[in-house]
């Protein structure tokens, strides 16, 4: 029994964090989207060949080596398809080797439509389009399918509806119900992110804006909702971490584990933000403070791949509906 | 990272499941807070002790077997399951022992341990005064030297199984008066000398009591690490309490599979439902958080005030499930153990008066949370 990242895992986030710190900083996730801040450095650190076999030129890796390295995405808010790129993508193009070979050298932004999605995000960013139609998935280049923006609150992760010729799709051979489970506990991990950011962000704050002669955060009223916070995060998170292992090894619990991830991560990100605009009062509502972008970033997010709703409906079934659950390990 | 367990783990696993599941008491024994209750959980816990099970991660020369942690979260985790009594060695073997370990000389550990770990001593917590609950460092009670060792005076109480165990442990003022967290010493007592009052709690049973001390003499190879050393030794205390040896995942991953099958039983309408499904993975959150904390603690590394977060989480867990569990039996709810229709010989109700304790013990919540925004997330003060 292990439950901790090796130092291999740890160093990829480490060095993921260092990439964004220094190429996707607040201002670049607010004017630089379409420039796609970011990804060429993390391409060149292997980052989107991380899960494809290492005969295509990837690294052959599972999820949960790539979980916190997503995790840091989600914490500086990367634009892009990045949980679609990194973690759906090969499974969807298992077998198309001129795909994954592209893919793993970090050519191919892509994004997807699977399971009940009705919407592809970050299609604008996208070169490449996996959608499915009839349960059949298809890879459309991103030229040629006509893009519908559906405008929302996230000014950078933006979804759009996708019509495309069937004669303009190459059917693929992948599996979308692996590359689903995979790019939901992807987005699971930004999530967790998100919510690290946004609790630091939030102490920050805190801890320098003064009222009634005294730094807010000094207030218990402020402390205890900022430490709920942090409760939050520090118990989704494992739950993150599990269902990578588990959908690399293809457990039995694998969608109830994946479920567990996305509902947790997501309450505890909806709750790092509410919490967030709360702590920063008047300012944090309004569009010149970057928090903004991490706010819009989590409700962007914890709607995507199934909701909260949805997934807690799942786990419901999963739990109470026969046969009885078992535990794992 | 991994979530397997060992050949040996496992191994560990099935031994302990089996000793169990030929030896633990069909009937449920009587409260642990009555004289007979105490006595018939006291007789366990000698049973448990003579197959080395009473406090397994101890090292063998004083009755444990030297289990790593993870080995130790596995003992947990079947003990529970099994449904096997509440242990009523908790305050040493959990809380004081640790301390013991690391604060106590060589010739505490030889005289102190054994007894522990056969139950032939029982110990109880003396921390809190009537004016020094959450602020503890406001306490009052003193010690005072005398002839080679020192008089105790003052007044403890909400002290739990004191009505019927045999020794205590606690924080006593031996520098000047109002100092705060200065100049409080640790001691060790037998409670025979001491004046005590049961106090009878939510459940109509003395599981408290209030202690009273006119003088009583304590030697000095009593008092455990430093005269004035206090506040540092109990605060080690309180973070074992707060943090995994308290309340280990075991019994929370137990209480959990039992609410579901309540639930599955009752077939709970979809809202109550959510909340079970919830609870349950919630009760696997904690145990997943464990297993990391544990490799980390196996690591090396200091927990510290992080333990305020899982002592919330898991006092509220605690109370979450047994009020889900009260609201799944409707009318028969509130029925207790002598009520012929009662659920489970009346283990719900039991164990929901009993989790209303945990956000109140070892430092209420509100003051975990005030811990977690000052040192761990840097909070200004």
């Amino acid at each position: 029994m292990n439950f901790a990242f090796s130092d291999d895992q740890l160093a990829l986030a480490s060095t993921v964090r260092d990439v964004l710190r220094d190429h996707c900083p607040p201002s670049a996730v607010r004017t630089g989207r379409d420039r796609r801040p970011a990804w060429a450095e993390l391409a060149g650190i292997g980052l989107f060949g991380l899960l494809v076999p290492e005969e295509y030129g990837g690294l052959g890796l599972g999820l949960a080596d790539a979980v916190l390295a997503l995790e840091e995405t989600g914490r500086a808010a990367l634009p892009g398809p990045v949980a679609e790129t990194v973690a759906a993508a090969p499974a969807l193009l298992a077998g198309e080797d001129d795909l994954l070979t592209a893919l793993a050298a970090g050519r191919t932004a892509v994004s997807v439509r699977i399971g009940d999605q009705v919407y592809v995000p970050d299609a604008d960013l996208a070169d490449l389009l996996v959608l499915t139609d009839g349960g059949r998935p298809y890879a459309v280049p991103a030229a040629g399918a006509l893009l519908t923006l559906q405008a929302g609150v996230d000014p950078v992760r933006r979804l759009y509806a996708v019509a495309f010729e069937p004669r303009a799709g190459r059917p693929v051979g992948g599996d979308p119900l692996a590359a689903l489970r995979r790019v939901t506990v992807a987005v699971a991990a930004q999530l967790v992110g998100a919510a690290r950011h946004l609790l630091a962000t939030s102490v920050g704050h805190a801890g320098t804006r003064r009222q009634f002669g005294a730094p807010v955060g000094s207030f218990q009223a402020v402390k205890h909702q900022l430490a709920d916070v942090a409760i939050a995060i520090e118990f989704a998170a494992p739950l993150v971490y599990r269902a990578a292992l588990s959908v690399d090894a293809d457990l039995p619990t694998a969608a109830r584990d994946v479920s567990a991830a996305k509902a947790a991560a997501g309450e505890a990100a909806e709750r790092a933000a509410r919490t967030a605009l709360q702590v920063h009062g008047a300012i944090g509502y309004t569009a010149e403070l970057d928090l903004r972008l991490w706010l819009a970033r989590v409700w962007s997010l914890s709607a995507a791949y199934g909701g909260t709703a949805v997934h807690r409906s799942h786990l419901r079934e999963a739990l109470l509906a026969s046969p009885a659950p078992r535990r794992w390990p | 990272m991994d979530l397997d367990f060992t050949a040996a783990e496992q191994e560990f696993r099935a031994e302990v499941r089996e000793w169990l599941a030929g030896n633990v008491p069909r009937e449920r024994l009587p409260s642990m807070d009555t004289r007979a209750g105490f006595e018939a959980h006291r007789e366990w816990e000698r049973q448990l002790a003579h197959a080395r099970l009473s406090a397994v991660s101890w090292p063998r020369e004083y009755g444990g077997r030297a289990a790593s942690l993870i080995e130790w979260l596995v003992f947990e985790e079947e003990y529970w399951a099994a449904g096997a009594p509440g242990r009523v060695t908790q305050n040493g073997i959990l809380l004081l022992a640790p301390t013991l370990f690391s604060y106590g000389s060589a010739a505490q550990r030889d005289r102190f341990l054994p007894g522990m770990a056969r139950a032939d001593h029982i110990w109880a917590q003396a921390w809190s005064e009537p004016e020094a609950g959450s602020d503890l460092a406001a306490l009052t009670a003193r010690a005072e030297p005398a002839g080679g060792g020192w008089r105790l005076h003052g007044h403890k109480t909400w002290s739990s199984r004191a009505s019927h165990a045999d020794w205590g442990f606690g924080l006593f003022r031996t520098g000047p008066p109002g100092e705060r967290h200065r100049g409080l010493t640790y001691f060790l007592f037998p409670l025979a000398e001491v004046e005590v009052r049961p106090i009878t709690q939510l459940n109509g049973a003395p599981g408290f009591a209030e202690l009273r001390f006119d003088g009583v003499f304590v030697p000095g190879d009593q008092v455990l690490g430093e005269p004035g050393q206090g506040w540092r030794i109990a605060m080690a205390t309180a973070s074992s309490e707060r943090g995994l040896t308290l309340r280990s995942p075991g019994r929370f991953l137990a209480t959990a599979d039992r609410l579901l099958r309540l639930a599955r039983a009752n077939d709970a309408d979809p809202v109550l439902a959510d909340e079970v499904a919830r609870a349950w993975l919630d009760a696997e959150a904690y145990r997943l958080h464990t297993y990391a904390t544990a490799r980390r603690i196996a690591a090396g590394q200091e927990i510290g005030s992080a333990a305020s977060m899982g002592k919330v989480f898991w006092s509220e867990l605690d109370v979450r499930m047994h009020h889900l569990a009260l609201r799944l039996l409707g009318e028969r709810g509130p029925l207790s153990a002598a009520a012929p229709d009662a659920e489970d010989d009346g283990r719900w109700l039991d164990g929901f008066l009993f989790s209303l304790a945990g956000p109140i013990y070892a430092g209420t919540n509100e003051i975990q949370r005030t811990i977690i925004a000052e040192r761990v997330l840097g909070l200004p003060r």
